[in-house]
């Protein structure tokens, strides 16, 4: 997700292309290209201008209208609904073939991980060993980072590892039994935590851990615009 | 001004020739399941920015050359060649114009519409890209984001674009 201001300019963007299965947009106003994963104009009078990020997540629909009753959905363009993407898609795709592969430490180029590119480093997660793992404690550069799968097993989040106005960078530890709406605890307070990264339980009501941003993706594509990514439990 | 028939000739098929460099190039370069190379990917973005006025020009050019043809004392038979010549660089000047990423292969959804999260026909485990800004929270169903691809989305007050 990516603003489409940029440098006084409101963008409208279209799809104009791919780059090693990643796609290119073209906006209207100036004709430039941007990468779609980068945000970053690789053509045109903007070439080199950075969009910028807007935090998502990606969540499995039950779990997002518990949390917000009051949003908003988009709805399907009726003339090519029946051309949408089936439920597993990203799953079948996996054995779609690639054009470039990055065969390092055991990675499958089709392998889905969770990316953070944050406090100046990146990190791949293997999405299907963090969903078993369901609390994933470790750092990105210098920095702790958590994450953190929801209630629904498929769900994940992930945030800095660090209590606002608490020193260091606490334990936390996965609540086993079954609390709706407590996920977590933590060691300093003993504070309880929901999947949003907030207490909802003990002495620190109301603070909510820093969320970071982190992008689903497979490990070709992933690896192709972070060459120098480290991955979870093989560097 | 007139020009000797080779000459008409000669322009003729330069327009032919880089109406459909414009068109195929960047189709032969960008396409799924093809690694690109930095240079040539740049090099067929470049012709994509260039080619709506190159393959007008190229098209003016041609259609003045048949009419010299045509006003000439050339025979039928090249007069018809030359108006299919220039048919042909008047119909890549149109294609250039078409953007098969969006008109072939995955329509944009040019006025998005939104639906209140209990009207909605979505499954609980459908996986969604949501987002909150200025306190809204928006969803946009993956399997709709796998065929579109791009939403251009204002929410909260900032324009956004959910990509996929």
């Amino acid at each position: 997700m990516w603003t489409r201001d940029v440098g006084g300019l409101r963008l409208t963007f279209h799809l104009a292309g791919i780059n090693n299965q990643n796609f290119l947009m073209r906006d209207d106003e100036t004709g430039s290209f941007w990468q779609q994963i980068s945000g970053i104009a690789v053509s045109g009078p903007l070439k080199g201008s950075q969009l910028t990020l807007v935090h998502s997540d990606e969540l499995n629909f039950a779990t997002w209208k518990a949390e917000e009753p009051e949003g908003t959905v988009l709805k399907d363009t009726p003339q090519y609904a029946s051309q949408y993407e089936a439920k597993d898609w990203d799953v079948r795709m996996k054995r779609a073939p690639v054009v470039i592969q990055f065969p390092e430490h055991g990675m499958k180029s089709r392998d889905l991980i969770l990316g953070i590119r944050a406090f100046g480093a990146s990190r791949a997660f293997l999405y299907d060993q963090v969903v078993k793992e369901k609390l994933v404690k470790d750092h990105v550069g210098e920095e702790p980072v958590l994450l953190v799968v929801g209630a629904d097993d498929q769900s994940v989040r992930a945030f800095r590892g660090r209590i606002p106005g608490v020193d260091g960078s606490p334990d936390f530890y996965r609540l086993t039994a079954n609390k709706p709406g407590s996920l977590l605890m933590d060691a300093a307070t003993g504070s309880e935590w929901n999947f949003q990264g907030c207490v909802v339980s003990g002495k620190l009501q109301g603070v909510c851990l820093e969320p970071v941003a982190m992008l689903k993706d497979y490990w070709f594509d992933w690896r192709n615009y972070n060459p120098k990514t480290t991955i979870w439990g093989k560097t | 001004m007139s020009f000797s028939q080779r000459t008409r000739r000669n322009i003729l098929l330069v327009c032919v020739a880089v109406s459909l460099v414009c068109v195929a190039y960047p189709i032969y370069v960008i396409r799924p399941f093809r690694a690109q190379g930095p240079r040539e990917l740049a090099v067929a973005l470049l012709v994509m920015r260039y080619r709506l006025l190159v393959t007008v020009i190229s098209a003016l050019t041609a259609i003045g050359v048949v009419v010299m043809y045509w006003r000439s004392q050339a025979k039928v038979w090249r007069k018809i060649l030359a108006t299919l010549g220039g048919a042909l660089v008047c119909v890549l000047a149109a294609l250039a114009r078409v953007n098969v990423y969006e008109s072939l292969m995955f329509h944009p959804v040019d006025h998005p519409a939104f639906a209140a999260v209990n009207e909605v026909k979505v499954d609980k485990d459908d996986k969604m890209l949501v987002v909150k800004v200025g306190g809204i929270a928006r969803a946009y169903p993956i399997r709709t984001m796998g065929y579109h691809h791009i939403v251009n989305d204002f929410v909260g007050g900032t324009a956004i674009v959910a990509t996929y």
